[in-house]
């Protein structure tokens, strides 16, 4: 099984994330970098679907040098090996682009099963397994919290506002995840030091059979006309006992949809 | 020449500081207040690889060196969760078997101490001999094909948890200076007793006294030659001072850090207070000591795993006199920062007090590093 995961290099949400002045695109150098949290529910499936079935885990990722980092905690985690997508005509690629340019990375790796997180923490756009799906020409599974493969055959739980549904499609397919799929482990001390040694493959454009028209800021589909700070945490609603808290509580969690 | 660790090192900072932050400070003071231990923790840093990296590949380990656990040490303590066990059992008790053991005894224990799924307490200090390890009396004779040990130990960590104690002794035809022999001897055995001492630190590791009533072991619970010296003892004791050195920086870089988050926070006047100079200096020279402290740790963790014991010696010695300072200085700062808060239960500052407070006098005391230094850096004539 050729299972192939899509890891993005993301600002830590710990710290304050910012957009630059000049071109309204992320300031990468603001924060530092961490695997999007999705993405490790991803690797984690990978590697227990390559644990259940054989096969190996190549991680993919599209960003500047520094996603290095997270590609190597990727390695840690279990993947057997990289494939670091890099090239300043890439910077400020949306989502159609990046689906493009993933598409033709994929084209070298070859995959019987992409597995993505449903979407990153910095552009949330949650679009990627659409579009790449579309543009590969396979099926794809959406907010998965469960995966099964059978044979050819692959079956999830697909998580909607009213409980799941259970879909079904033939490999080789797109799966985005969401967290209730599985627990992410952590990287042992064995893991990191054989990750050093695990080969990451480089490609430019040009390596990747990727048109330069078609990529980078300049070249995008969508732009950012406007931004502005997020607003200070508003003070938290009160709501006064008068014998009926308990029901203000699942009303208020109902309208966020936690119950 | 570099003073960065390694990007293996710095990853495995990442991924440990992550584990431990899935614990926390609260999960540590919980089970420190419910009389339970960090079990939990224990077995999946173990399940890791983290308590084993410095065992030797070829014994399941990690292959890495003692600046690798003691990264592992500082990074669990940073998070909120100090394990004075590591100090003892992979550090001092595997460093001991890996370098002067047996092959039976090799490979006996280190597979288990690669996993963590053994924990070895250690007892050197004895009701009289404290710092002057030369007055141990706990002895063993020869009996048959055996030894039969008896003695008395205290303040020896963790006996309630672990399989065995790693005894440091004295063969009976042996006076005057000591030429320590070491002895495994498993928690049960027969003659064996061990008593709590009630301590005024928040801690799920507890002290104990050890008593050896005639203890029957077989020829090879001894560890390495029976008069194998000072120098197998030594091989344990650098890493302890190494551990505890890395300890204290987390300790002191958790306290530090609630310092900070609440200085950025807490608002008396116009300002956060940590505007007000008065607040933020003393903190920034706590800073200053820590980083100091912590390099100093670092080269000793260098020089004991590039094989010079000697150098370590000294090294070690002033990181553990520096990091037990700096994180009392760190601890204190956070306290006077935190005010009234910096003593309540809720914020979990005062309680890190007595621990810090603890690192001044173990597992070597600030007096008896004085003397080392006084003595073998400077020159100055032995005072004692």
């Amino acid at each position: 099984m050729n299972i192939v995961v899509l890891v993005k290099q993301v600002p830590d949400t710990e710290s304050p994330r910012k957009l630059k002045s000049d071109d309204s695109t992320l300031d990468r150098a603001a924060a530092d970098g961490v695997i999007n949290e999705l993405d490790e529910y991803a690797i984690e499936e990978a590697l227990k679907i390559k644990e259940a079935h054989g096969g190996e885990v190549t991680v993919l990722t599209m960003g500047p040098a520094k996603a290095t980092d997270s590609i190597r905690k990727a390695l840690a985690m279990g993947a057997d090996k990289a494939v670091h997508l890099v090239d300043d005509g890439l910077a400020g690629s949306d989502a159609l682009q990046t689906s493009y340019a993933i598409q033709q990375a994929l084209g070298r790796t070859g995959f019987d099963i992409v597995i993505l997180g449903s979407e990153s923490t910095d552009a949330r756009t949650g679009v990627l397994a659409a579009m790449l799906s579309e543009r590969l020409g396979v099926p794809q599974i959406t907010l998965a919290n469960k995966v099964e493969i059978d044979g050819s055959a692959i079956k999830a739980q697909r998580v909607t506002d009213y409980g799941y549904d259970r879909v079904e499609a033939t490999l080789p397919a797109v799966v985005s995840v969401v967290e209730k799929i599985n627990e992410p482990r952590y990287p042992s001390f064995k893991g990191i030091m054989a990750a050093k040694k695990k080969p990451v493959e480089t490609l430019g454009l040009g390596d990747a059979g990727i048109d330069a028209a078609q990529v980078g800021l300049a070249n995008a589909a969508t732009e950012v006309v406007d931004f502005a700070d997020a607003p200070a945490r508003a003070q938290g609603q009160i709501v006064t006992d008068e014998g009926d808290g308990g029901a203000k509580i699942a009303e208020f969690l109902a309208s966020k949809k936690f119950v | 020449m570099s003073f960065i660790e390694t990007e293996e090192r710095r990853a495995l900072r990442a991924a440990v500081a992550e584990l431990g932050a899935k614990y926390g400070s609260s999960y540590y003071v919980e089970k420190a207040r419910s009389g339970q231990k960090t079990d939990e923790l224990w077995a999946e840093a173990g399940r890791l690889g983290y308590l084993g990296v410095n065992v030797p590949e070829e014994y399941g380990g990690g292959g890495g060196g003692i600046g690798d656990l003691a990264a592992v040490c500082e990074e669990l303590a940073a998070a909120g969760c100090p394990l004075l066990l590591m100090v003892v059992s992979p550090a001092i008790c595997a460093t001991i078997i890996a370098r002067s053991g047996t092959e039976g005894q090799r490979e006996h224990w280190l597979p288990r101490f690669a996993d963590g799924s053994v924990k070895m307490a250690f007892a050197i200090t004895e009701p009289d001999a404290g710092s002057n390890a030369h007055r141990i009396t706990t002895t063993a004779r020869r009996d048959g094909d055996g030894w039969v040990l008896s003695g008395q130990k205290t303040f020896i960590s963790g006996v309630d948890e672990a399989d065995a104690v790693l005894f440091v002794a004295r063969t009976e035809d042996q006076k005057g200076n000591l030429r320590p022999s070491l002895f495994i001897v498993p928690t049960g055995a027969e003659g064996f007793t061990h008593t709590p001492i009630d301590m005024e630190i928040v801690s799920p590791e507890k002290q104990f006294i050890c008593h050896l009533d005639d203890v029957r072991l077989p020829y090879d619970a001894l560890v390495g030659d029976e008069d194998g010296g000072l120098l197998q003892l030594f091989a344990g004791l650098n890493p302890e001072r190494i551990m505890a050195s890395a300890m204290g920086a987390g300790i002191g870089r958790l306290a530090l850090g609630k310092a900070v988050d609440y200085a950025k926070d807490r608002q008396v006047f116009k300002a956060p207070i940590g505007a007000h100079q008065g607040v933020a200096h003393p903190l920034a020279a706590a800073k200053i000591e820590l980083e100091l402290a912590r390099l100093m740790g670092q080269k000793a963790a260098w020089l004991y795993d590039g094989g010079d014991d000697m150098g370590a010696g000294e090294a070690a010695n002033m990181a553990k006199y520096a990091t037990a300072e700096a994180a009392i200085h760190c601890v204190d700062q956070a306290i006077q920062t935190h005010g009234g808060n910096g003593l309540t239960t809720e914020y979990g500052v005062g309680m890190l007090a007595g621990v810090v407070r603890l690192m001044r006098i173990a597992p070597v005391s600030r007096e008896m590093i004085l003397n080392f230094v006084a003595q073998h850096s400077l020159g100055l004539p032995k005072s004692y």
